[in-house]
């Protein structure tokens, strides 16, 4: 966590001018912190803000002081310099005043209004248009899942079409997923090259562009076993809930170590933003730093990270989009084990510790769980311009042998009205994303 | 010590956001922690229990559900999920389709919000009192009750005794209500078998009672957050054999072993001991959602319906009640909608109606005949209604009476 930090140096040349000054107290938590994260953020991280620091230093001091005018004038009604407000990073007394706070929503929007100018800025500068790759989320509910073929697809309201998957010869222990990622020749993972869907590693030199992510194991380890070396590499992140179960468990139990109080739930929280997590990644995760501090704050920002698999799929996928806009992403949904008698919801580190009665898979729940989630993943998603457009999204429910599609004209599978093969669909997609 | 999971989720939701296009933007509003609220003041005794009603002899049932949305409830697919709300009990209330959470959609907040007819601004995690006279300091106050007659039973562990009292210098912790956290009872007995070596224990329904007696009982009773200890941290014994009695029905029963089953229980039972005049009751199963687990949170939404229906029929078959009761009930807020920067159905921060749309039910005394108010209200409007139904001397504060209630 002490390796020195390696900016560009229009970066520090702005930095070295001044620039932070020029921000109100409220921005520079995150900015510090994004700045003191520099090596561990992804590239379209570090575009970001650099795109906001560039844009300030841009500005004349009178433009500067007009674009922070209106969120200085609440930062002021907020009286946020009489609070104990970190300005190195963020923390949780920093969220809990500012949330608390008549002017909360009126300050977002005052920061929205900032990063707004930033994007528009950016916009209008030659170079910063992107190019519009064709991409790929591929979801899927396994076959334990059973849905409910009337209403399997309600949630998506009509924004694509169901096709029905034809039975095909694939092994029964296999998920779709398995077979379309890491099955026979053909796969969107490559054997050969271990690349993910062929064509992304020559544009693949991009880092975090491809992630499968897991909530069990079986799908990753398919991938691990296909013995694919470029898997390892930096454009394919391979995650999986059970196999990062080490990291997990001693990240809960730092946390379940904390007091009932505010100043203590930060301290935890530094301790744990610090401790080595080296020792407890699988393979695939260790040595990619940027992976594994991913996963420190996927775990200590909860939404069930770490107390349920899908919830972490979900979370994972949702913050990968977010933070790392890959090409392609695959998630496959998982069990869950219904809460233990006596223990309430998801309360402790490791419920089976403080409970022995066995594990009892809860299979309806977490069939209602990963319907739920696999929306949520296609809409974390649909929030970003790039997935807007060229992008295709495959959720399989292999219960019912149907995949539900929403794809841009141009997909051509979907118009199909017979049942497609896997096979079929699988050549599809790789098509499309080559 | 153990923490509570469910307001640590709440923690990395102070300032997700809803601007969404940026990576700069969310990361900027995003701040995680693991935060767990508790002040540990005990302070107070259970005193004496049921006695001749003060002021206008009404008594109050307030029940308030957590989080959840018009969509998994008051609307036409969420119906399923709440049979005994719809189906037995809106027919015979007074019913408001929108009501408003326009303060901090966080549970403290929220919560003291509608106990004290002003939007509090404190902190999210109950280590401040609201600013404002609570409904429960108002009454005992103004009416000289005692506090016996007025009690919290809450399983949800954002709140901490604080809740019971403002910090106006005017009413205070004096006229505060008793508070006890039941959940809490649970969660501290299952990390003192964990502790002790006993965790065989948890498996064993016979056992499972012995724990619980066993987490009241200790000397330390610093994790359930309760202030109805004395200055030596005792329990009084009336209280003490009113939570026996809770945990035995709790436990020997064959249902659900939920926080929200073993708060109603505690709270049929204070109703059979004390009969307070002022009970609010706050259920949390409904949070299961900040893990992520749509099922459990649809769970948590019926196990309420039963739940407040089972509260219901508690009323109307119990002398102290039967006949003299309003019951109120109303989630704190919604949740975030689906596709939200804030991650849906997890949070409820989002500036949005599926956040602060929310309904409430009146049933009893209070109502004079079942109908149906399109009128949007405020969660504020509650406690001045429910302070004029209990005869207390009008106090200044945000929310206004609402004219569909009888005294």
């Amino acid at each position: 966590m002490h390796e020195e930090t390696k900016l560009p140096e229009n970066l520090r040349e702005c930095l070295s001018k001044g620039v932070l000054k020029r921000l109100p107290l409220t921005f520079l938590p995150f900015v510090n912190q994004q700045l003191s994260q520099w090596n561990h953020l992804f590239p379209n991280e570090r575009r970001s803000v650099e795109r906001l620091l560039l844009f300030v230093a841009s500005l004349s001091s009178e433009q500067s002081e007009a674009l922070f005018r209106e969120l200085v004038g609440i930062e002021e009604k907020m009286e946020v310099r009489k609070w104990h407000f970190s300005t190195s990073e963020q923390t949780i007394q920093n969220s809990s005043q500012l949330a608390a706070s008549p002017f909360f929503q009126e300050w977002r929007r005052a920061v929205q209004a900032v990063f707004d100018a930033a994007d528009e800025h950016a916009s209008k500068t030659a170079g910063s248009a992107q190019t519009q790759a064709n991409r790929l989320v591929l979801l899927g509910i396994p076959r334990a899942l059973a849905v409910d073929p009337q209403t399997a697809w309600r949630r998506w309201q009509g924004t694509g079409r169901a096709l029905n998957i034809a039975p095909e010869g694939r092994n029964s222990t296999q998920s779709a997923l398995e077979f379309l990622l890491a099955g026979t020749p053909g796969a969107l993972i490559d054997p050969s090259s271990g690349q993910i869907a062929g064509s992304l590693s020559e544009s693949g030199a991009v880092a975090a562009n491809a992630w499968v992510v897991d909530a069990g194991r079986s799908l990753i380890d398919a991938l691990l076993a296909a013995n694919t070396p470029r898997a390892h590499d930096d454009s394919a992140i391979l995650v999986s809930y059970t196999r990062l179960e080490a990291y997990r468990q001693n990240f809960s139990h730092e946390m379940n170590t904390m007091r009932k109080d505010l100043a203590d739930a930060d301290a935890v929280f530094n301790r744990l933003r610090q401790v080595d997590v080296t020792r407890w990644c699988p393979a695939e995760v260790s040595g990619k730093t940027d992976l594994s501090e991913f996963l420190r704050a996927l775990y200590l920002s909860g939404n069930g990270a770490v107390i349920f698999g899908n919830s972490f799929v979900e979370w994972a996928a949702s913050e990968a989009f977010r933070r790392a806009r890959p090409t392609f992403l695959a998630a496959q949904f998982g069990v869950r084990s219904k809460p233990k008698p006596f223990t309430g919801v998801a309360v402790f580190d490791n419920p089976d510790q403080v409970n022995p009665l066995p594990a009892v898979d809860d299979l309806p729940g977490s069939a209602i769980d990963a319907q739920m989630l696999a929306l949520y993943v296609w809409l974390a998603a649909r929030r970003f311009e790039e997935y807007q457009r060229s992008t295709v999204c495959v959720c399989l429910a292999e219960s019912i042998a149907q995949a539900y599609v929403v794809a841009p004209p141009e997909f051509q599978l979907p118009k199909q009205t017979a049942p497609v093969t896997l096979e079929q669909l699988r050549s599809s997609l790789r098509e499309w994303i080559t | 010590m153990k923490y509570e999971v469910c307001p640590a989720a709440e923690m990395g939701s102070a300032l997700e956001h809803q601007l969404s296009t940026d990576t700069s933007r969310r990361t900027f509003l995003r701040a995680a922690g693991l935060l767990a609220a508790g002040l540990l003041v005990p302070q107070a005794r259970a005193d004496e229990g049921p006695h001749a009603n003060a002021g206008s002899g009404h008594k109050l049932v307030l029940v308030v559900i957590g989080g959840v949305r018009r969509d998994e409830t008051f609307s036409a697919e969420g119906l399923v999920n709440i049979p005994h709300l719809s189906a037995n009990l809106l027919p015979k209330a007074l019913f408001y389709r929108h009501v408003r959470n326009e303060g901090v959609t966080a549970h403290f907040n929220a919560i003291s919000s509608i106990l004290t007819g002003n939007w509090q601004h404190v902190d999210d995690w109950g280590k401040l009192a609201p600013t404002t006279p609570t409904l429960f300091e108002q009454f005992r106050k103004g009416l000289k009750v005692d506090r016996s007659d007025t009690w919290v039973v809450a399983s949800n562990k954002a709140l901490t005794n604080l809740i019971g009292a403002s910090s106006d210098a005017n009413y205070g912790p004096g006229y505060g209500a008793n508070v006890v956290f039941p959940k809490q009872l649970m969660l501290q007995a299952v990390a003192d078998a964990l502790r002790g070596g006993r965790t065989a224990n948890m498996a064993d329904r016979s056992k499972v009672e012995a724990e619980l007696e066993s987490a009241m009982e200790g000397s330390n009773y610093e994790g359930l957050g309760w202030n109805v200890f004395d200055a030596s941290d005792r329990l009084d014994p009336r209280v003490r054999s009113m939570v026996q009695t809770a945990i035995a029905s709790f436990v020997k029963g064959s249902g659900p072993t939920s926080g929200d089953e073993l708060t109603f229980f505690m709270t049929r039972e204070v109703m059979r001991k004390f009969a307070p005049q002022v009970l609010v009751v706050a259920l949390s199963d409904v949070e299961a959602a900040h893990f992520g687990s749509f099922s459990l949170h649809l769970a948590g939404i019926r196990t309420a319906d039963r739940l407040v229906d089972q509260l219901w029929q508690e009323i109307e078959v119990n002398p102290d009640y039967r006949g003299k009761t309003t019951m109120v009930i109303l989630p704190e807020f919604g949740r975030d909608p689906d596709g939200s920067s804030t991650n849906g159905f997890f949070n409820h921060r989002a500036n949005v109606d599926s956040t602060r749309d929310t309904w409430m039910m009146a049933l009893g005394s209070a109502v004079d005949r079942p109908q149906i108010i399109e009128r949007p209200i405020r969660h504020i409007d509650l406690c001045p209604t429910l302070a004029e139904l209990l005869g207390c001397p009008p106090i200044a504060g945000m929310g206004a009476k609402l004219q569909e209630f009888h005294g």
